[in-house]
């Protein structure tokens, strides 16, 4: 359109720019309708990133579980020669167990009794490589020692080395902490300790709950040797290993541990559905706003707009100038929507220890969702512009 | 005269400089549908030749808005035959009827102007609607210079008087030079004075350049720049005399006499 880089007059973005207070408002508007999806996808996002977060920090490309296990909360262990038996395949690199247990955490200031996860594992494997642990080895050796995450909730009292207190009505040391955060199935949270001591406190906890021993783990992990073929792994394993135990990759889409674990809290709660109707709302909400701001603006600058058909613009080029309001709205609001929700996830994320993440791909589709939504509320306004009647103009 | 940019370059009309500006033959025109149907003009034959000012004037109602954005392209014609710049508008597309409105120059009662642009901004809006406007800072600047608001072009409409912001208005309609201007009361919203140097502006504007205006106005004080005037009374040409024609015929003694008389 332009000759010797002469551009055209930006009306769009005058028009818009015009009224600093106004133009301030509606980026507000838009930048509230952008919280909104990003709170509310925020929520939806973190139930299912912090009940695979702990899956995805298992140093492992391959995991065993119970073919009852479908998921994490379910305590069904599996027999640990299962793991001696994938350990012959050619490209298993090293097999690890993982023993797990949910058990009563008695808080040291309140004596309330509270149930947390413990995570056990040889100290030998590196089963979980956190920098807690390492720094920790030679104290998680000790009997009755533990490390506790320091994203647990805090109802489970202090969240720091050198508390004492009562796991499964025995006396615990936590001797240093992790990071992990919490989820659905960890109660308060999670501790960590040698698989010795986990011995110690659930080989016999009593008649009513179940005896542990490492003849059974909770968790196989794989560890297959660089270049392997996980896939082709995963299969063999499935056809050799008999059919109590399921063999999956740790993560990715498809057959793994990690979909299998979303799947579950997909399909059997109605959360996910409630977060996704609030972000749908939400977008609607946005369409008004945008389409108030837009029509608004059309609205002040109706004869101007009748004016420029009269001079000859088409239909067209008023259309152009409302789309690229829109689209400019749809940027400028994005941006400051997204930095407060930054902020707010960070908040949300250090008070109750879910994971929310926002990554690159998750900002890309909210912000499509903020361009189709001020593209709609754009098509709605434009349709008064059209209408505009240049012989109104006279008299 | 020349023939506009525009024109030679828009796809609907080629600026036929031999045709009269303006002709009508025969036009009707309603407002309305079925019952309500109402005739607003009647049976209207007009030509404005080039170069000529010609003022329209009549009591409220008489069809004299209407006859005007007729004749701008602004509304499609029923009846009858209506040429501008030589193309015919009868039985246009509305498409059409668009590239015909970028040879007319257009003078609102209102000014509407857009705030948010400066008086040169705005002026090059309408340069814009031109295939080539690499040079639309200085052909906006230079108008404005003609129109005496050098000082004044990177000045927003808010900071600006009446009288400037139409004349700004003025530039933004001669700017593409025309050949034809249509102005609708340019003088309602200004003081005395400002009226008299706009019309005046436009008259020397017209004359040197051989421009068609067709102005409507109820305003006396500036019959005198007119090369014609045109009566129109319920939507029939009452009149069509020179200046000094009507003056005699119009003078608010005769008028009253008939009126004892009837």
């Amino acid at each position: 359109m332009s000759i010797l880089g002469i551009k055209r007059t930006p009306l769009a973005w005058l028009n818009l720019t015009h009224d600093r207070r106004k133009f301030a408002t509606s980026m507000a508007g838009v930048g509230f309708a952008v919280l909104l999806m990003f709170l509310f996808t925020g929520f939806k996002n973190a139930l299912y990133d912090s009940q695979v977060q702990v899956i995805n920090r298992l140093n492992a490309d391959i995991v065993i579980i119970n073919r009852l296990k479908n998921n994490m909360f379910v305590p069904e262990p599996f027999a640990r020669r299962r793991l001696y038996q994938a350990r012959a395949f050619d490209g298993v690199a090293a097999t690890y167990p993982l023993y797990i247990s949910d058990v009563r955490w008695k808080n040291p200031v309140t004596q309330q009794t509270r149930p947390v996860r413990v995570l056990a594992f040889n100290l030998a494997d590196p089963v979980l490589p956190l920098p807690g642990v390492q720094a920790n080895l030679a104290a998680l050796k000790l009997p009755n020692t533990a490390l506790i995450d320091t994203r647990a909730r805090p109802e489970v009292g202090p969240r720091k080395a050198g508390v004492v207190t009562e796991l499964a009505d025995r006396q615990v040391r936590i001797v240093g902490t992790i990071s992990l955060g919490t989820d659905f199935a960890s109660g308060n949270g999670n501790l960590i300790m040698s698989d010795q001591n986990f011995l110690r406190y659930f080989a016999d906890r009593g008649p009513e709950e179940d005896e542990r021993s490492f003849a059974t783990a909770d968790i196989g992990l794989i560890k297959v040797e660089p270049g392997a073929d996980v896939d082709r792994l995963v299969q063999q394993l499935s056809e050799f290993l008999p059919n109590d135990v399921k063999v999956m990759r740790r993560s990715g889409p498809g057959n793994s541990f990690e979909a299998q674990e979303r799947d579950y809290w997909r399909e059997s709660t109605n959360i996910a559905f409630v977060f996704s109707l609030l972000t749908v709302m939400s977008f609607f909400v946005g369409i008004i706003l945008v389409y108030q701001i837009l029509y608004t603006d059309v609205a002040d600058h109706w004869s101007e707009y009748a004016t420029l058909k009269a001079m000859g613009y088409s239909n067209r080029f008023l259309l152009g100038v409302v789309i690229q309001e829109a689209v400019i709205l749809s940027v400028l609001g994005f941006i400051p929507g997204m930095l407060i929700s930054r902020l707010l996830y960070t908040g949300a994320s250090n008070a109750i220890g879910l994971v929310f993440l926002m990554t690159p791909e998750r900002i890309v589709n909210l912000y499509l969702a903020t361009f189709a939504m001020c593209l709609i509320s754009g098509a709605i306004a434009v349709r008064k512009v059209q209408s505009t009647d240049p012989a109104e103009v006279f008299g | 005269m020349a023939a506009s940019p525009a024109s030679s370059a828009t796809e609907t009309s080629p600026d036929n400089s031999a045709a009269p500006a303006v002709q009508i033959r025969h036009l009707n025109y309603f407002f309305g549908t079925g019952e309500l149907r109402k005739q607003v003009l009647f049976d209207i034959n007009l030509d404005l030749p080039r170069g000529q000012i010609v003022i329209m004037t009549g009591p409220s109602g008489s069809g004299k808005t209407t006859l005007l954005t007729l004749i701008g392209a602004l509304r499609t014609v029923h009846a009858g035959s209506l040429q501008v710049l030589g193309q015919e508008l009868m039985g246009l597309s509305s498409r059409k009827l668009v590239g015909v409105r970028r040879n007319i120059g257009f003078i609102f009662q209102a000014h509407n102007l857009f705030e948010s642009l400066t008086a040169a901004q705005n002026v090059e809006m309408a340069v814009e609607l031109q295939p080539q406007f690499h040079a639309k800072r200085t052909q906006a600047t230079e108008i404005l210079g003609q129109l005496g608001l050098d000082n004044r072009v990177d000045y927003k409409p808010e900071s600006l008087s009446g009288g400037q912001k139409q004349r700004v208005a003025i530039a933004r309609a001669l700017v593409n030079q025309p050949p034809l201007i249509l102005a609708d009361e340019p003088t309602a919203a200004l003081d005395k004075k400002s009226g008299r140097d706009v019309v005046t502006l436009m008259q020397k504007l017209a004359k040197e350049d051989n421009r068609t205006i067709l102005m409507v106005t109820h305003d006396n004080r500036i019959l005198d720049v007119a090369d014609r005037i045109i009566n129109l009374v319920d939507g029939y040409i009452e009149s069509d005399e020179t200046l000094d024609t009507f003056n005699t015929t119009h003078d608010p003694k005769n008028l009253d006499q008939q009126m004892f008389i009837l």
